[in-house]
């Protein structure tokens, strides 16, 4: 779960144009809120085959959490960063600073 | 505004929805790509910065919106009492106006929260739901005090005038203050409210609606201006 990355170096996880895109969004939210995979995809603009891999990337992670209510038609999935993914997105943030103020 | 936000209820799920839940596999994706720190610190920045627009509870549009709502319903029941010697209250051409717009205002509310909470679920959104009931609540019961000051027999200045005037910002702006202090903001809008409302009772029946309706719509269009400004720093 995000581990083994050598410090200065950056998440590869997150270091992926789409899924910058995921955590940050998600970042926005207050702890403990989640969004639905719908308004997800509406807010990133991303196609639904691409948001379905990176997130499952990140679920895989342990970076998101997704859960799933009803069956088939009806089902919904409500996407939330999760404490580990948080954590993770700020060493990022802090890396990234740290790159480029050239250290 | 998108199919999805036409109609009340929950948002609708897009058949990717259903899919992503049902285990369907993603497409193949291309990470073969180099991402600048730049590149990504923008990308980073921007994400984020959008979620915060586009989740925003309450737009600096909605609070030029209540601005406006301000002022022509105060604006219609000053111009209504102004001459009135001795106060008997507002004309029903003047009421109309008045609850016509309010009731504009909260269906404007209702939609833009309905909107911006689409999709959003958790904890902290059923907090947010409770917060919305609790200051509707206290809202409705400065109407039923009013009532309560009609039955004990006040004067006509004071029931149709100074208490229904001032004392929805004094009411709510006090609870707003307080409960912006306890979330660690600021509760500069809310004493404000507060202050202006107290203050404009000085100006009696009549005079208050003029006072609180130019008072509170500079105030709002501050505040307004404000959180512009915030949003682009």
């Amino acid at each position: 779960m995000g581990t083994g990355i050598a410090p200065g170096q950056l998440d590869p996880l997150i270091h992926v144009p789409a899924r910058l895109r995921i955590v940050g969004t998600l970042a926005a939210l207050p702890e403990g809120d989640t969004l639905s995979f719908t308004r997800l995809q509406e807010l990133i603009g991303l196609t639904p085959g691409n948001l379905i891999t990176h997130l499952r990337k990140l679920e895989d992670a342990g970076y998101v959490v997704t859960e799933k209510t009803g069956n088939g038609p009806a089902s919904r999935t409500s996407v939330a960063l999760t404490a580990g993914g948080r954590a993770a997105l700020d060493t990022y943030t802090a890396t990234l600073r740290d790159l480029l103020a050239g250290f | 505004m998108s199919e999805r936000f036409d109609t009340f209820g929950p948002p609708k799920p897009s058949q990717a929805e259903i899919e992503f839940a049902a285990g369907a596999p993603g497409t193949e994706v291309d990470e073969t790509g180099e991402l600048a720190p730049e590149e990504a610190a923008r990308l980073l920045e921007q994400s984020q910065r959008h979620a915060q627009r586009e989740l925003e509870l309450r737009p600096p549009l909605l609070g030029l919106a209540a601005a406006v709502v301000m002022l022509v319903a105060y604006g219609a029941v000053w111009l209504s009492v102004r001459h009135q010697h001795p106060y008997v209250g507002p004309s029903g051409t003047a009421l109309a106006v008045l609850y016509g717009t309010l009731l504009a205002w909260a269906a404007l509310v209702l939609v833009t929260l309905r909107r911006r909470m689409s999709g959003v679920g958790g904890r902290v959104a059923v907090r947010r739901r409770v917060e919305g009931l609790t200051f509707a609540g206290i809202w409705i019961s400065v109407y039923v005090f009013q009532g309560a000051l009609l039955h004990a027999g006040a004067s006509h200045g004071i029931v149709y005038g100074i208490w229904p005037a001032a004392a929805p910002l004094i009411v709510v702006g006090g609870a707003a203050a307080a409960y912006s202090a306890g979330r660690e903001q600021s509760p500069a809008l809310g004493l404000v409210a507060v202050a202006l409302g107290a203050g404009a009772a000085f100006a009696g029946p009549a005079g208050v609606w003029g006072v609180i309706g130019v008072g509170g719509f500079v105030l709002l269009v501050a505040y307004a201006a404000l959180r512009f400004w915030q949003r682009r720093a």
